[in-house]
C-alpha cells in the first residue's frame, strides 16, 4: 500500500521520477526540501509569502512550457517535476551569475562568511570564476537603518525576505526596494527606521551578509562558534533558541524552530539578554561586605538559620525569584517547607510590562513565574507581602533567592533590623549592597535545568558557558546550605532534582528532561542561511 | 636471535701501540687543519659567522601596511582560523574614518611560542598582510608574556606592499599575466630585486 493509499490527503508526485508524496496543496520546494532534494533558493522563505523573486528555485514540469519557480508550484497529483535536468541546472547557474553581477564579493569582511545561503549555493552549484568585465555598480556601504541594524546595499540581492518580514511579521513595514533594476537598492521609507523590536530577525533571514546586527557586527566570525540549545529567559514565553559562544563568551542568541511557540522568530529585547551574563557580575561571595569564601559564607548563614528553632522558624523569609529554573525552585521549596518548616515563602517578580505583544513577546517578564509557583505548590506570597511584613516586623532572618527582588524604600530601611540578609544574585544591586552574607549564583546561560513558560510548556536550558569566578547554580547553594546545617537535601546533578520534581510537583508531571546535546560547531552545522 | 660476529685482529693490531699512534695521527690531523682553516670545514662559528638562508626561510612574522601606512589586516581571521597551533588572537573594530575599509584589526597578537613557523597563516591571507619573510628568528624572551607579538611590533617589520589597493577592478584581464611569463621578486624592502624571463 503507497503512501498516497494510506492517506487520501497526500498527493503523490515525482521529482527526477523518484516518487515522493507531500500533503494536498502544499509547496513543491517545502515538500523537496523535506525530502531532502537539494535546491537552491534565497528569496522563499518557510515563515514568508511567496514572490519568486529569485529565479533560483527553478523546475522543469511535465506539461508546463516554461521553467517554474518551485516555491511558487502547488504539489499536485501526478505531478513530474524535473530537477536536475541540464537544462535546469542550466538556468540555475545563470541565474546565481546574474546575482553575482552586482555583489562585491567582500566574504573576508562580511559576518555572514561561513552561513551565507549565497556563499553556498556557489560553492554547489557554479564555483567558477566572473564573466562580468564592467564595473559594479556602487551602491551604500554601512548604512545605518536604525538602532540595531547596518546595511550594506552592495552585498544585498534584492530576495525582499526582510521587506515581507517587517510587513506580514512585525506587521510595521519599515522596509523598501527603491529604484529599478541595476540600481535597485533596499532602504527605509523616508522618515522611517527599522527599530520595530522584531527587526534582527532580517538579520537572521538575510541570506548575504546585507544586513548586520550592530552588537555581532566584527565581533567573531561565524565558523567559531559553537551553538547551545536552550530557551530565552527574557520573557514568559519560552521561545527556543540557540547561544551562539566562543571561548567562552557568548556573541549572541539567534531562535531555533519550535512551532507552536515561535515558529522562526525571536524579539529583539529576547536577543540582547545574553549582554547580562557577561558585565558587572558578583564573583565571589561576601560577608559583611568583604570577600570570603564559599565555606565561610555558607556558614554564616547556616549558623543564624540553623540556631532558629520550632517557632522562632516563622521569621525566616525565603524568597524565590520567579527567574529561577524548576530545579532550583524545587530544592528552595523543600529546603523552606521540609527542613526549616514554619518558614514563610515568597515570590519575587517583576511586574508586567506594557511590552508584551500579540507576535512572541509576553507581558510577564519573568521566564518561569509559573514553574515556579508550581514548585512550591501554593505556598507563595507576593513580594508585597514581604514588603507588609518586613515593615510589621515579623521577619528576623531573610534569604533571597532572585535578582528580581525590588523592595520600597522603607522596606528597605527595615533589612537593617533583621538579624541576617542572605542574598544570592548573579548582579550587583540594591540589596546584595544591604546583605550580610552574598552569594554568587549562576545566571540561564550557564546552568542545566528547566523553565515553563505561560503557556506551560516546560523547556530545557542547557549550559552554554562557564560561570565566572566562584559563581554556582542556585541549586548547588542551596544544596551546600543544607549539608552546612546537617540536613539532607542530596542531589548532585539538576536531572536528580528534575526526576525528583517530576514526581512530586503535580503540575509538571509530564515534563521531559530532553536530551543532553553537546555544543555543536556551526563550522560543522552546514549552513544556517 | 642476535648473530655474533668475531673480529680476527692480526699481529700488527694486537701489539695496540702502533694502532694507537696511528689514531693519534687522525685526531691531530683534524686539528691542524680545523685550527688553521681549510675549504672542507662544514661547521660555522655561530653566532660570529651565520649562514646565509635561502630566499623563503620562515622567518618570525610581519604585518604589512597599504599606501598610507596603515595596516593592510582586514581582520578576516583567516589567519587565525587555519593556525594548525592556535596561536593568534586578533580583536576586530570598525577603521571608521569614511574610507571604503570597514574593518581593521584592533588588537593582533600571535604567540611566537606557540607558532610552529608552518606558515600557513601567510597562505591563507587573503590581503597579503601577514608575511614570515623578516628572515629572523624570534629573539629568545625571559618572561613568558614577552613571548607575545603585538599589533604595534608586527608593524614595526613591515613595509608597504607592492599589491594593487582593491584589486585590479573590472580591467583585470589586461593586467592578468598567466603562469609562465615574465616575473619580477622584490626584495624585503619592495625594491625591484630580480627580473625573471618567462618560459
Amino acid at each position: 500500500m503507497t503512501d498516497t493509499e494510506k492517506n487520501p490527503e497526500l498527493a503523490s508526485f515525482t521529482v527526477d521520477g523518484k516518487p515522493l508524496s507531500a500533503p494536498k496543496g502544499s509547496n513543491l520546494l517545502d515538500a523537496m526540501v523535506a525530502h531532502g532534494i537539494e535546491i537552491s533558493y534565497f528569496c522563499y522563505h518557510p515563515g514568508l509569502s511567496v514572490v519568486a523573486q529569485c529565479r533560483q528555485c527553478l523546475v522543469e514540469i511535465k506539461g508546463q512550457p516554461k521553467l517554474a519557480p518551485a516555491c511558487q508550484s502547488i504539489v499536485m497529483p501526478g505531478m513530474e517535476v524535473i530537477s536536475s535536468s541540464e537544462k535546469v541546472l542550466a538556468a540555475r547557474r545563470q541565474m546565481l551569475e546574474f546575482t553575482l553581477v552586482n555583489h562585491p564579493i567582500d566574504c573576508p569582511i562580511c559576518d555572514k562568511a561561513g552561513e551565507c545561503a549565497l556563499q553556498r549555493q556557489y560553492m554547489d552549484w557554479d564555483a567558477k570564476g566572473s564573466r562580468i568585465d564592467h564595473a559594479k555598480v556602487r551602491k551604500g556601504k554601512k548604512v545605518d537603518l536604525g538602532p540595531r541594524i547596518v546595511l550594506d546595499q552592495e552585498r544585498c540581492i534584492l530576495c525582499t525576505r526582510c521587506v515581507r518580514f517587517c510587513a506580514e511579521i512585525a506587521k510595521s513595514p519599515q522596509l523598501t526596494i527603491s529604484q529599478r533594476g541595476n540600481h535597485s537598492l533596499l532602504t527605509t521609507p523616508p522618515g522611517h527606521r527599522l527599530d520595530n523590536p522584531y527587526s534582527l530577525n532580517t538579520v537572521d533571514i538575510c541570506p548575504v551578509g546585507a544586513l548586520t546586527d550592530k552588537d555581532f557586527r566584527f565581533q567573531v566570525r561565524v565558523w567559531n562558534l559553537s551553538a547551545t540549545l536552550s530557551v530565552c529567559n527574557g520573557c514568559a514565553s519560552g521561545c527556543l533558541c540557540e547561544i551562539h559562544h566562543f571561548r567562552n563568551k557568548i556573541y549572541r542568541l539567534v531562535p531555533r524552530r519550535l512551532v507552536d511557540v515561535n515558529l522562526n522568530w525571536m524579539c529583539d529585547y529576547g536577543r540582547s539578554t545574553y549582554k547580562a551574563q557577561a558585565s558587572d557580575r558578583l564573583t565571589l561571595p561576601r560577608v559583611e561586605g568583604k570577600d570570603a569564601s564559599f565555606e565561610d559564607a555558607l556558614a554564616r548563614a547556616a549558623g543564624k538559620l540553623g540556631s532558629l528553632e520550632g517557632e522562632a522558624r516563622a521569621g525566616i523569609g525565603l524568597v524565590l525569584g520567579a527567574d529561577l529554573a524548576n530545579e532550583d525552585a524545587f530544592v528552595a521549596t523543600r529546603l523552606g517547607l521540609e527542613f526549616l518548616a514554619g518558614a514563610q515563602l515568597y515570590l519575587a517578580a517583576e511586574p508586567d510590562t506594557s511590552e508584551g505583544d500579540a507576535i512572541l513577546r509576553s507581558a510577564d517578564p519573568n521566564p518561569n513565574r509559573r514553574g515556579v509557583s508550581a514548585c512550591a505548590r501554593g505556598k507563595l506570597r507576593s513580594a508585597a507581602d514581604l514588603a507588609r511584613d518586613l515593615s510589621e516586623g515579623k521577619l528576623r532572618v531573610l534569604y533571597v533567592l532572585s535578582d528580581k527582588l525590588h523592595l520600597p524604600p522603607e522596606a528597605l530601611e527595615k533589612l537593617r533590623g533583621l538579624e541576617l540578609v542572605a542574598v544570592q544574585a548573579s548582579h550587583p544591586g540594591e540589596l546584595v549592597k544591604r546583605a550580610n552574607v552574598v552569594l554568587p549564583a549562576c545566571v540561564w546561560e550557564e546552568v542545566d535545568g528547566t523553565v515553563t513558560s505561560a503557556a506551560g510548556r516546560t523547556s530545557r536550558m542547557r549550559a552554554a558557558v562557564t560561570p565566572p569566578g566562584a559563581a554556582k547554580p542556585h541549586w548547588e547553594i542551596l544544596v551546600r546550605l543544607a549539608r552546612r546545617l546537617g540536613l539532607t537535601l542530596d542531589y548532585a546533578t539538576p536531572r536528580a532534582i528534575f526526576d525528583a520534581l517530576r514526581v512530586e510537583v503535580e503540575e509538571l508531571k509530564g515534563a521531559e528532561w530532553g536530551k543532553d546535546l553537546p555544543p555543536q560547531l556551526l563550522r560543522f552545522a552546514g549552513s544556517r542561511g | 636471535m642476535a648473530k655474533v660476529v668475531s673480529i680476527k685482529r692480526g699481529l700488527w693490531e694486537q701489539l695496540y701501540l702502533p694502532e694507537l699512534v696511528r689514531g693519534v695521527g687522525i685526531t691531530l690531523k683534524h686539528f691542524f687543519v680545523n685550527t688553521f682553516g681549510s675549504k672542507e670545514i662544514v661547521t660555522v662559528r655561530y653566532p660570529e659567522e651565520k649562514r646565509e638562508y635561502p630566499p623563503r626561510f620562515r622567518g618570525v612574522h610581519r604585518l604589512m601596511k597599504r599606501e598610507d601606512g596603515s595596516v593592510r589586516c582586514v581582520a578576516c581571521m583567516m589567519c587565525s582560523t587555519i593556525c594548525p597551533a592556535q596561536c593568534i588572537y586578533i580583536v576586530a573594530g570598525e577603521r571608521g574614518d569614511g574610507t571604503a575599509i570597514e574593518k581593521v584589526p584592533v588588537s593582533f597578537d600571535i604567540d611566537e611560542l606557540i607558532c610552529v613557523v608552518c606558515g600557513m597563516c601567510v597562505e591563507a591571507c587573503p590581503c597579503d598582510a601577514i608575511r614570515m619573510d623578516t628572515g629572523r628568528h624570534y629573539p629568545p624572551v625571559d618572561r613568558r608574556d614577552q613571548a607575545f607579538m603585538q599589533k604595534e611590533d608586527l608593524l614595526a617589520a613591515g613595509g608597504p606592499n607592492v599589491a594593487v589597493q582593491g584589486g585590479a577592478g573590472p580591467d583585470w584581464r589586461e593586467s592578468y599575466r598567466p603562469l609562465g611569463s615574465d616575473r619580477q621578486i622584490y626584495d624585503r624592502e619592495g625594491k625591484l630585486a630580480k627580473q625573471i624571463k618567462g618560459s
